[in-house]
């Protein structure tokens, strides 16, 4: 049902509030169509992938950021431009391995989980792997629209 | 999964795309559970009914809104601060009737549908039909029943989105609102 934005209009700001209790209805309903939390679990990063993949494109045209020279500058923009932008929120960046190929983003506050308490009976349930899906097509999206522009 | 939220003091305030592709995810989920339009319309009424019992807490806590007096101070709490604060937009309000008991929100930008265009096996969709859920939860939680529904869509080759709003009845019992 996607298409390319045809957005003339400023990026529109909002409350963090219904995004959170439109992605519980999310969830939950997820949670009815498939029988165990991995299984959901998949499904989130699945359809958090398809986001990424289009997310990328506002973020480039919106963010002005240029291509980024190594991993360490990919951690800054995911957590100080992308993160606010979307999200409203800034996490640190911590742990970083020896070789600089790894690193921890540090949510103090997650709205995705404002109002929600996990019931005993989804102790596997990663209630918000859909942000993983979309740091993964995001990224991944980034190789492929530099590849083609250079092309 | 819900509890009452206590939430950090400061307002955060976010960007709309990353919503809106999460409840393109959302109507595209229900449409592969659902045969069907109407029970995909339905679904997203319900769903939405559920969001708008809880949202109206937050947004009286934020908003420091009085009690409205009519339902033309609510059609102006709707149109300036409650879809402002929650969308990023302000419809307009048009097309009272002269019993003062309807009247249309027209949004000429719905932030829900910047991405989407509907395939041709869904013309029966009402795509957005969470936001007429969340008013009629919303409302009944402060003693309103109302009915929302859209009459005009962008995503049907309109030019503009127009909600309808009708006052149904005044709620007098304060029973907590179970969920649908």
């Amino acid at each position: 049902m996607s298409r390319q934005a045809n957005r003339g209009t400023e990026s529109k700001k909002m409350s963090s509030e219904l995004f959170t209790l439109t992605y519980g209805a999310l969830v939950t309903q997820l949670c009815k169509d498939y029988e165990n939390d991995e299984d959901v679990n998949k499904q989130l990063d699945k359809m958090g992938y398809n986001i990424g993949v289009r997310l990328i494109e506002d973020f480039l045209a919106r963010s002005n950021v240029g291509r980024c020279h190594d991993f360490r500058e990919t951690a800054d923009v995911i957590a100080k431009v992308a993160f606010k932008m979307y999200l409203g929120i800034t996490p640190s960046i911590t742990n970083w391995s020896p070789a600089g190929d790894e690193f921890s983003l540090i949510l103090e506050n997650n709205p995705l989980v404002d109002f929600v308490e996990l019931p005993d009976n989804h102790s596997s349930l990663i209630y918000s792997n859909l942000l993983c899906g979309v740091l993964r097509g995001a990224l991944e999206m980034i190789r492929k629209l530099r590849y083609a522009a250079n092309a």
